[in-house]
């Protein structure tokens, strides 16, 4: 047998060479490549991506910024600020919920750190439902001697921590001697405000309360101005329309207006997000720039509904019109304690009452 | 057969297997590097208000329609950013990429990704961390995870803050999801973004037209911005159309522009994205053409970005 070379012409052993010379080639780069696999290279990414949400019944804990953290799934967001000189609450949650919350805020806080305050953004039960239980796990520093009698101090409970709100909010939990209350005494504030702020300085940072009117007219917001957080309970609201309480004096007009106040107290980092954070007082922490969109949405259809009734529609044929229909599959809702229809013919009601 | 034949044969079947094997051994290309976007048509390049293509859902249709041009000009939305799933189409998408890699092992945990447009950046994190919680902050460019198929890196983006996918009224909503797909083929890199959004959409929102050719020699410079404090709107007040009132030219029946897109089909919407609209579209009426610069500049094309 002659050997093979014999029978090819050179430029097919030629070609063959090249060939070869290929290959090598082809080898180089894989070397190059195989030293930036990715970690985990093979794994198959879930879709779609699953993103946790804590179990009905269930809180979790997410830091937000500096000494200030949020605990989310008792009801209403519950805001946490923690430091050497103990722990302050901005809100309660639901009453069901307080043990989950309070095993929540131990975990967050410093040791042997006491509960000295806890604020309530509004008077609803999400978020001051845990007030008797929580508040009472507390202590208020003392104004005076423990013997003092004389003047309004004397009355302080040492053994709870200070519950702070806007006057409006203890008068709606509250009822006159001899009439029965809606809410328990030991829930009821014992600190409040009936200007526009209230401030003091707590863990080494100012706390400003700024009564910014929208679900109510006795709506708080808290600004930590040190971590650069503003806890604005329902004043926004991520998981659906806003709650308009037509007999506790909100309006759809408030919520524009204290939304434009609440974003000039927001300094966006760059490029118009990040800087301030906004815990809500439902649904995800966020920025100066969901603040913009959840005003912008409330301005939109605000003028919307106003121009129909401008043009002589009935609160039937306004909502026949469906005035909020872009924006229902995200804030929207035809179940639940405060649906689509209630939010339209709420701020058909605060435009008819001029 | 003579045996030189055979010889030949073998050879051709031996490079074949070779380079399939080598392309899968190709496969996870380094995308590192620097990046100069190819020239393309930027995504809407019909009458501002022409959704044609983009399969809007009602809901995306009406909120486009309440968008006024006069937006840009709140101070608010001064310094906002083309997203960075929007910027990769978008202009001066100037991209440098590197990455963060293991010492111990040679691994990539991550890419990292610089446009040049208002300096968005992103991280795709390859090694296999989860999203992080449902209620956590939501950025302009997400948080994105990343995993090789193939030759192509399939990455994943959540936590997406609502923002437009062209700068006139088309919004996605902050439940979308994108998954991009990145290819590189020597020189040059590919990426198809797939935008998911529930809301504003009624399919999948697919963009296909961006690719990069690597430059070394590529500068970055940067865009910085600082938040507008004086602007043309008034604080606090917000420009938009009422129902049925809005001065878009491309939602105007009685006007088209150069391209003769048919107002039925500026409408956008599912229907609009697939091939066979097009027999569709010339069923319908043709309108009286507007010249360039009769609605001002991009009333007559070119107003998409």
């Amino acid at each position: 047998m002659k050997p093979l070379h014999r029978h090819l012409p050179a430029s097919r052993l030629l070609l063959a060479c090249v060939a070869a010379a290929f290959v090598f080639a082809l080898l180089i780069p894989a070397e190059r490549v195989y030293t930036q696999a990715a970690q985990g290279a093979g794994q198959k990414q879930v879709w779609p991506p699953k993103l946790e949400e804590p179990a009905a019944g269930e809180v979790e804990v997410l830091p937000v910024r500096g000494q200030v953290s949020v605990i989310i799934g008792a009801g209403g967001n519950v805001t946490v600020q923690t430091g050497e000189q103990g722990i302050l609450l901005v809100d309660t949650g639901i009453a069901s919920m307080s043990d989950k919350v309070w095993a929540a805020v131990q975990r967050i806080a410093p040791p042997r750190k006491p509960l000295r305050y806890v604020i309530n953004t509004t008077e609803h039960p999400e978020h001051t439902g845990g007030n008797a239980v929580i508040a009472g796990k507390g202590e208020t520093v003392p104004l005076r001697d423990a013997n003092y009698t004389a003047g309004p101090q004397g009355t302080i409970q040492y053994n709870r921590a200070s519950v702070v709100a806007h006057q409006n909010v203890l008068n709606r939990m509250s009822a006159p001697t001899g009439q029965k209350s809606p809410t328990p005494p030991d829930s009821w504030p014992d600190n409040t405000y009936a200007i526009d702020q209230k401030r003091f300085y707590f863990n080494d940072e100012p706390v400003v309360m700024m009564n910014l009117p929208g679900n109510t007219d006795g709506n708080t917001v808290v600004f930590f101005r040190k971590s650069d957080v503003i806890s604005t309970g329902d004043l926004i609201d991520l998981t659906r329309y806003p709650q308009i309480d037509l007999k506790a004096g909100g309006s759809i007009q408030a919520f524009v207006t204290s939304l434009n106040k609440l974003i000039d107290l927001c300094v966006p980092e760059s490029h118009g997000a990040g800087g301030t954070l906004i815990v809500p007082g439902h649904g995800r922490i966020a920025d100066h720039a969901e603040v913009a969109y959840y005003r912008d949405m409330l301005y939109i259809v605000r003028d919307r509904i106003q121009d129909m009734i401008d043009k002589g529609m009935t609160l039937a044929q306004v909502k026949a019109a469906r005035p909020t229909r872009d924006y229902d599959g995200r804030y929207g809702s035809t179940t639940g304690a405060w649906t689509t229809d209630m939010f339209v013919e709420a701020a058909f009601a605060s435009l008819s009452k001029k | 057969m003579n045996s030189s034949r055979i010889v030949l044969r073998l050879s051709f079947v031996v490079l074949a297997v070779t380079v399939a094997a080598g392309h899968t051994i190709l496969a996870q290309a380094d995308l590192a590097g620097l990046w100069r976007p190819q020239p393309r048509n930027q995504d809407g390049s019909g009458m501002i208000g022409d959704y044609a293509g983009v399969p809007v859902s009602p809901a995306g249709r009406w909120r486009a329609e309440t968008w006024s041009p006069d937006d840009y000009d709140l101070a608010e939305y001064a310094c906002r950013p083309h997203a960075w799933d929007y910027s990769l189409e978008g202009p001066l998408s100037q991209m440098r990429v590197w990455s963060d890699v293991d010492h111990a092992t040679q691994k990539v945990i991550a890419y990292h990704g610089h446009l040049n447009q208002q300096e968005q950046e992103t991280t795709i994190w390859m090694d296999g961390r989860p999203h992080p919680p449902a209620n956590a902050l939501f950025t302009w460019s997400g948080f994105t995870t990343g995993a090789w198929e193939g030759d192509v890196l399939v990455t994943t983006t959540t936590h997406l803050k609502e923002t437009y996918i062209r700068r006139s009224g088309l919004m996605r909503s902050d439940r979308s999801i994108v998954r991009s797909r990145w290819r590189r083929m020597g020189d040059y890199l590919q990426i198809t973004s797939i935008l998911y959004d529930p809301v504003l959409m009624a399919e999948p929102y697919i963009r296909t037209t961006m690719t990069w050719v690597e430059d070394p020699t590529l500068v970055v410079a940067p865009y910085p911005c600082e938040e507008a404090t004086e602007v043309a709107v008034p604080r606090g007040e917000v420009r938009h159309f009422l129902p049925g009132q809005s001065l878009l030219p491309g939602l105007n029946p009685n006007l088209t522009d150069r391209f003769n897109t048919p107002y039925e089909a500026r409408l956008g919407g599912p229907e609009t994205m697939y091939p066979e609209y097009i027999a569709k579209m010339k069923t319908f009426p043709k309108r009286e053409g507007l010249k360039r610069g009769d609605l001002g500049r991009g009333g007559g094309g070119g107003g998409g970005n």
